[in-house]
């Protein structure tokens, strides 16, 4: 398509690349400060707290760090969870604190980004791979629909924020599976090594990465009839996944191993513990549909609504469009036995696969609900890069009418490109755009948008994370001193709250309505128990404040009214 | 060109019907300082027996932070049922109404805004002599158990206590406190039933043995006495807990009986009075009881109507 010389091309992607990821991460790192800490990031600034006094003995007593009693002590906590986001953010706030360092009040205004920062990090760069991976296939306009339109997932956004793992394991998935295909489609063995090492880095980030080995396989045996089929040499097929799986089985588990201190005694018990603890996770409550559910059976529909609900629906069509795309040219190859196209179908089958594993789960009503989009987001990057397919598709077909009404917009082969891709865009980045800081709360307008879904009863928040939106409200008319009970926010979340100056530093935290001045309430449906408290202790069911988006309440804040009586161990 | 073909070429549109979409989207519902606009004339509209209804459900706290305690008092907003309510006040956004008050009889439909409000008849409201959640203080009302029989004091200072997250219902501070810990008080509190709505009732934790009596002299009653009872319904869905037993006594003769299940959710009753309908000052008795005490956090409901 281009006559531009291959170096030259790699240094343009290369140049688009550190913007999109340069340019992603600051986007977040400036969009941070009015999302309020999640409930979960509470737990990780305390873990990541003790993994950096880990970090320090290192560097002053690496004996004593190393010994069993004193490694446990600092890893135990949040051991639920591998080490290795947690390890990032312990490390970036050892560097970059703005309240440790000057030098960290010139990168972040707020303690908390110095957490979280990682996070944004790694979305940042996963955002400029995906444009790397559809560019190679679908060209550069097609990679930067496929970037920004997964970029501009108002869910994905959200997370992207949170010193949390949910965004880095979409980007740690995806830069496996990535290497995955560059192992097939290349020789050597720095590709399945960076594979194998990706993995082992997944795998040290959540557990949504052992869906990674189920794909792998999975793909290794289709690869194989695939070239059966097709009358290709079957072990030249298959040798490069063996070689990638083989690297995945081998480093995978030793860099799991090697990050991860917790498991460094007593491997095999904690190892087991930690797969118990997430195959047989509690079930907490998720509202879907006006219902919510707190145990099995989950609804089935729960995964394929909740995409269509919250993922914008240009960007969603034009991945179910480019999977369907490429889906009819395998159809088409193996019904032809065209050999020829066995590179492309074996790599859009592994797309393909980790795609739909990150979704098998949720066939099962056995699998919790509580988390919302995020559990399955591992899939969105996918559904990204075959958007791009689409786009392709799209604007060839549009370049073909153009070129027969306007022929001479045609001899600028990149106006078509250049308007389609703006018109893919648009709607997600105001979409996104709309719903920042309410991620959570985002729902696209095939749902009627944030009001619809409000009706058709969808949940609005959890994690209690919406604190950060009243906090002016507090600043401006808590007396000093005023107590305030927080509802779902974690005490934790609360402390960084303060520490950032997001909040009063006067204000007090309180865990019981009646010992408060001010209630919160973050609404979930299961929750309303706790808003009922609030009626009854404060005297009042009229709310002072109220914030969420569209005009659809998420947080709330009652008073104590005049006559209420505050309980006697506070009032005294 | 195909048909395929244009579909394809038709693709990067979407977009353009989504930003629509969404623009659409974000300003479909009004924004939330729009609903002081309410005010005035919903205060114009009220009258004695009326309650104002929210249609959807999502946008009541805005409408409650517009109209405050004197228009939505906690007694309504966390009301058993709407049947003894002359009038209801419906205000809805987004066309939506309120299927609670469906039966009622449209009156007067005006616009205020954005927002519709109509004023609904009941077309049979119930009559209620007496609502025992108004009356749970002396001397009205005696609290006491029966085995070992012990009497519980009653004081409007109390220490009010909230459960927390995932904790138990808010003790006011007002209330009658029981030998054995702050479980066993009796007092008014709202409780979320198995819709997760809010239920103001009359808490009534069971002891280990014998009956927790709540009395309530001077009572004016109709034909029957109208109820529900419940629990929390985060305590009550673990379907763990031994059934609960509510007794009715008026001067002295059990009148009726009722028993919850974990399960039941919030379940109304009715018992007739007989001989003593009508009666201008009775003594009502309801005395709760449990095989097994363990976590039950009963709460019930009641009016002689």
């Amino acid at each position: 398509m281009s006559a531009t010389p291959p170096r030259s091309r790699s240094r343009v992607d290369a140049a688009v690349f550190g913007a999109l990821a340069l340019g992603y991460t600051v986007l977040l790192e400036k969009t941070a400060k009015a999302v309020g800490y999640a409930r979960d990031e509470g737990f990780y600034f305390q873990a990541a707290e003790s993994y950096e006094k880990w970090f320090r003995l290192l560097l002053t007593d690496r004996h004593r760090a190393l010994t069993p009693e004193v490694t446990d002590g600092y890893w135990s906590v949040n051991h639920e969870h591998p080490a290795l986001i947690k390890s990032l953010f312990a490390l970036s706030n050892l560097a970059f604190s703005p309240k440790h360092h000057a030098v960290g009040a010139l990168y972040f205004e707020q303690e908390g980004t110095s957490f979280r920062f990682p996070a944004m990090v790694l979305a940042g760069l996963l955002i400029g791979a995906v444009y790397l991976f559809a560019t190679r296939r679908f060209g550069r306009a097609a990679g930067l629909v496929s970037a920004l339109g997964l970029g501009f997932m108002p869910a994905f956004f959200h997370h992207a924020h949170l010193a949390c793992f949910d965004a880095p394991i979409v980007a740690m998935f995806a830069f496996t599976a990535f290497a995955y295909v560059k192992t097939l489609e290349t020789k050597g063995i720095g590709w399945p090594l960076l594979t194998g090492l990706l993995f082992g880095l997944a795998l040290d980030t959540k557990h949504n990465a052992w869906f990674l080995p189920i794909a792998g396989a999975a793909h290794f045996v289709a690869t194989l009839a695939s070239a059966a089929w097709l009358r290709a040499p079957v072990l030249a097929s298959i040798k490069r996944s063996f070689a990638a799986l083989l690297s995945m089985a081998l480093l995978g588990p030793l860099v799991l191993y090697a990050l991860w201190p917790w498991i460094w005694h007593d491997t095999t018990a904690r190892l087991q513990e930690y797969v118990q603890f997430h195959l047989n996770h509690e079930y907490y409550n998720m509202e879907f549909l006006g219902e919510n559910y707190w145990k099995p059976p989950m609804p089935r529909g729960y995964a394929w609504f909740m995409t269509l609900a919250t993922v914008p629906t240009v960007t969603l069509l034009l991945g179910l469009s480019g999977l369907g795309r490429r889906i009819y040219a395998a159809g088409r190859a193996l019904v032809s036995r065209d050999a020829s196209a066995l590179p492309t179908l074996r790599e859009d089958l592994f797309l393909g696969l980790c795609l739909s594993a990150s979704y098998a789960a949720w066939l099962s009503t056995g699998t919790p609900i509580f988390g919302g989009t995020k559990h399955w987001m591992q899939a969105y990057p996918f559904l990204a890069v075959f958007g791009g397919a689409a786009f392709v598709g799209a604007t060839s077909a549009l370049g073909e009418i153009v070129a027969r009404r306007w022929p001479s917009i045609t001899s600028r082969p990149n106006v078509v490109a250049l308007a389609s891709s703006a018109l893919v865009l648009v709607a997600p980045i105001a979409e996104t755009w709309g719903a920042h800081p309410w991620g959570l709360a985002a729902y696209v307008p095939l749902v009627g948008g944030n009001p619809g879904a409000a009706t058709l009863g969808l949940n609005r928040s959890f994690w209690g994370y919406a604190t950060a939106s009243v906090a002016g409200y507090l600043n401006r008319n808590a007396k000093k001193g005023a107590r305030i009970y927080l509802h779902d926010t974690a005490w934790q979340s609360w402390q960084m709250l303060l520490e950032d100056g997001t909040l009063r530093p006067d204000l007090v935290a309180v865990a019981s309505a009646d010992q408060a001045d001010y209630v919160l309430y973050h609404h979930e449906l299961h929750m309303l128990g706790q808003d009922y408290q609030a009626w009854v202790a404060l005297g009042t069911v009229a709310p002072v404040a109220i914030e969420g988006p569209d005009g659809v309440p998420v947080i709330w804040v009652y008073a104590r009214s005049p006559g209420a009586q505050k309980s006697r161990s506070e009032s005294d | 060109m195909s048909r395929m073909r244009l579909a394809w070429a038709l693709l990067p549109f979407v977009g353009v019907l989504e930003l629509g979409g969404q623009v659409w989207a974000s300003r479909r519902a009004p924004r939330m300082e729009e609903y002081a606009v309410l005010a005035d004339p919903i205060r114009d509209l009220e009258r004695e027996g009326d309650v104002v209804v929210v249609a959807p459900r999502w946008a009541e706290p805005l409408v409650r932070r517009a109209l405050g305690d004197d228009l939505m008092p906690l007694a309504d907003v966390a009301r058993s049922d709407v049947t003894h309510y002359r009038r209801a006040i419906e205000i809805s956004i987004l066309g939506e109404r309120s299927t609670e008050v469906s039966a009622f009889v449209e009156r007067e439909v005006r616009d205020v805004g954005r927002f519709r409000v109509r004023v609904l008849e009941n077309p049979k409201p119930e009559h209620v002599f007496y609502d025992f959640a108004d009356h749970v203080r002396p001397p009205e009302a005696k609290v006491f158990g029966t085995d070992p029989p012990v009497e519980c004091g009653f004081s409007t200072k109390t220490e009010v206590l909230a459960g927390g997250l995932g904790g138990h219902p808010t003790f006011p501070a007002a209330r009658f406190l029981c030998p054995g810990g702050e479980f066993f008080n009796v007092g008014p509190t709202v409780i979320a039933d198995e819709k997760f709505l809010p239920r103001r009732c009359i808490w009534s934790h069971p002891f280990q043995r014998g009956q927790i009596v709540t009395r309530f002299g001077g009572v004016p009653l109709g034909d029957r006495i109208v109820g529900h009872t419940g629990m929390y319904w985060i305590i009550e869905r673990n379907l763990a807990g031994a059934p609960i037993d509510l007794e009715v006594a008026v001067d002295g003769d059990v009148v009726g009986h009722v028993t919850h299940r974990d399960g039941d959710g919030w379940s109304r009753f009715e018992m007739p009075l007989g001989a003593h309908a009508h009666a201008t000052a009775a003594e009502v008795e309801f005395r709760v009881s449990s095989p097994n005490y363990a976590d039950r956090h009963f709460c019930f409901q009641a009016d002689s109507r």
